[in-house]
């Protein structure tokens, strides 16, 4: 059963939680959350690993495009039996599914397919749906600048690197 | 889980003579008419309605022929299928957002504050919301035939009862009532002529717009269930507003120095000039003529406006309806795209006028659809009630945006952007209801049903 906060200092600084208006993963401000666990194909550890070096050198590429994701993590747990995806990102997540979908079937299903036992691949939907029912939110979630989403920090980067070159040109 | 989809590759003809007019043609200019909403509570009265209105129903194919008084249109939501008896299989296959019916996604959608169903005028919302019919003239002479039509079909069956009734008719010029020239704009359905609009963007598959087609993706809907039922059928997300005239033009008033910026200031919120003039086009004053042409006012992209100097990426249409302007994001524009069949209702706000003269006036959008989770849904959710997607954090739509007075409009200018603050909510929503909106033969099997099932009881 679950104990009453005692409030302090320390709990004046709690954030508000809220959920996704159409699914699981909890949210703080504009970043959400997800996670999903599944069983290891046969052999599919060591395609996974096989394939691991050209996933995660593809990695920037998909995931700019995509331009909505804050980190992205995939690991084999459980002595290379179950697979583990976290996400941390902006907004909505169900929206966007089928869109990342179309865009980035080719790198998720270099992740995913022939590992992840009983997926089909992006292009059979039934069988991504199967995928995401698997997905569950997280108990214990905390993100830095929950307001901030990634394209905000581009943003902020781009900005403040200006205002370095404008200041170095006055002086 | 259901299997929603098949694979599909070859390019079909369209069935226009089974496909609602509605979902196809364009309404007529000018044209008024009214939304009619029934409730049903008895399934055999609502079924023996049907099979009268069925005659009625305009098709595709018949479109303005002047052997018809006028045109009619009707759709079911959810609660209008349970109570017409559809069977519980065939309920549970329609998809989730339909079943659960817009206000129950108010908070995917951010309608939120005054924009809540708890705010919604009666039967929107409610379980009393069973067929919406749309009934569209050239004058009311024929409107009368037409709606004397739809009453005969119901005027004896004691447990059908109208739940809501809206006028709706054309304002001078074509203008909706913030004075914008109206409908400019709809998708081009590949297999669909005569074209009902004019502009240089491709055609998109019809199963995106029409279920029994290949949609973008090349598959064809297997959802709901029997196919009897789904086959030229749509789903039509139906939206009230309620449009602030006078608040728009205070609020224009207020933040520009002479009648000309209020005007610039106007079409950078909307991205065009009130005449129709795409801001891409026509970026620093209207140009009537351009407005006038039906193609050349949609023969635009924005490759030549990649950082927003002549169209805000926040003004209205860009977001909307972003074309080439997000090709280097990971979304695909065409399939978050639904056809927009637009209505105005009120009178307009006499010009110069700046306070609200208390009239209700608007405009009904049937926004029409296969997949309005990733239509309608999508575009208001991320499109219209965020600005994350064009880096903008949280502003919304300067137009249609859910604001309360806090609202923001970023407008890239050089040598600095200008950003105008404390946009109220200009328009507001007074209702909505998902439905759906079957072809003719599905219309027949519906009414049919009863029989069907005796048919199957006594064998």
């Amino acid at each position: 059963m679950a104990t009453k906060v005692i409030e302090n200092e320390r709990t004046a600084m709690a954030q508000h939680m809220t959920r996704q208006p159409d699914g699981p993963g909890k949210r703080i401000g504009k970043k959400g959350e997800i996670s999903g666990i599944g069983k290891v194909a046969p052999g599919g550890a060591k395609l996974f690993r096989e394939r691991l070096p050209q996933i995660q050198a593809e990695a920037a590429y998909w995931e700019t495009r995509v331009g909505t994701v804050h980190d992205f993590r995939v690991t084999l747990i459980d002595d290379d039996t179950r697979i583990l995806f976290t996400i941390v990102f902006d907004g909505d997540f169900k929206p966007y599914v089928a869109d990342i979908l179309n865009e980035a079937a080719p790198w998720l299903d270099q992740i995913f397919l022939g590992v992840w036992d009983g997926f089909k691949g992006t292009n059979d939907r039934k069988s991504v749906e199967e995928l995401l029912s698997f997905a569950f939110e997280c108990d214990l979630f905390f993100v830095r600048n929950p307001d901030v989403t990634v394209r905000d920090v581009a943003k902020m980067q781009r900005l403040s690197g200006a205002v370095a070159e404008l200041f170095d040109a006055a002086t | 889980m259901a299997d929603t989809t098949t694979l599909t590759t070859h390019v079909p003809t369209l069935e226009v003579s089974d496909i609602q007019a509605t979902v196809l043609r364009p309404r007529p200019s000018p044209y008024l008419g009214q939304y009619v909403i029934l409730r049903i509570d008895d399934a055999a009265q609502g079924r023996e309605m049907l099979r009268r209105m069925i005659p009625h129903v305009a098709p595709a194919d018949e479109w303005w022929v002047p052997s018809l008084a006028g045109w009619l249109g009707i759709a079911f939501t959810f609660e209008g299928l349970k109570a017409l008896e559809l069977p519980q299989a065939s309920l549970d296959s329609f998809p989730i957002e339909f079943k659960q019916g817009m206000a129950a996604r108010a908070a995917i959608l951010h309608d939120v504050g005054g924009n809540a169903p708890a705010n919604w005028e009666y039967p929107f919302g409610t379980t009393d919301a069973h067929i919406a019919l749309a009934i569209y003239a050239q004058n009311e002479q024929d409107l009368q035939r037409v709606l004397e039509l739809a009453r005969r079909t119901h005027h004896d069956l004691a447990q059908i009862s109208v739940v809501y009734r809206m006028p709706f008719g054309e304002l001078p010029e074509g203008r909706n009532p913030f004075g914008f020239k109206d409908g400019l704009h709809n998708p081009q359905i590949e297999g669909s002529a005569p074209a009902a609009h004019g502009g240089s963007d491709a055609p998109i598959k019809a199963g995106e717009f029409v279920m029994g087609y290949p949609d973008q993706l090349g598959e064809t809907a297997q959802a709901p269930i029997p196919a009897e039922l789904r086959q030229n059928g749509t789903f039509v997300a139906l939206r009230k507003f309620h449009m602030d005239v006078a608040a728009f033009r205070r609020y224009l008033r207020e933040q520009a120095s002479s009648s000309e910026e209020e005007e610039l200031l106007a079409a950078k919120m909307v991205g065009r000039w009130r005449s129709g003039a795409p801001l891409v086009l026509a970026p620093d004053r209207d140009d009537p003529a351009l407005g006038a042409d039906a193609k050349g006012n949609n023969d635009f992209s924005y490759a030549d406006d990649r950082k927003g100097l002549k169209c805000p990426f926040s003004a209205h249409v860009r977001r909307v309806n972003p074309r080439d302007a997000l090709k280097d994001d990971i979304v695909d524009v065409d399939s978050h795209r639904f056809i927009r069949r637009g209505t105005n209702y009120g009178p307009p706000l006499p010009e110069g006028v700046l306070e609200d003269d208390g009239a209700e006036r608007g405009g009904v959008f049937l926004l029409i659809g296969a997949h309005q989770r990733q239509q309608f849904e999508f575009v208001q959710s991320q499109w219209v009630a965020d600005g994350n997607f064009i880096s903008h954090g949280t502003e919304q739509d300067p137009l249609i945006g859910n604001n309360e007075g806090d609202g923001v409009f970023t407008i890239p200018k050089v040598p600095v952007r200008r950003r105008l603050h404390g946009l109220p909510r200009f328009v507001a929503v007074r209702g909505g209801e998902y439905c759906f909106m079957p072809g003719l033969r599905a219309l027949r099997w519906l009414a049919g049903l009863g029989e069907d099932a005796e048919q199957t009881a006594s064998h």
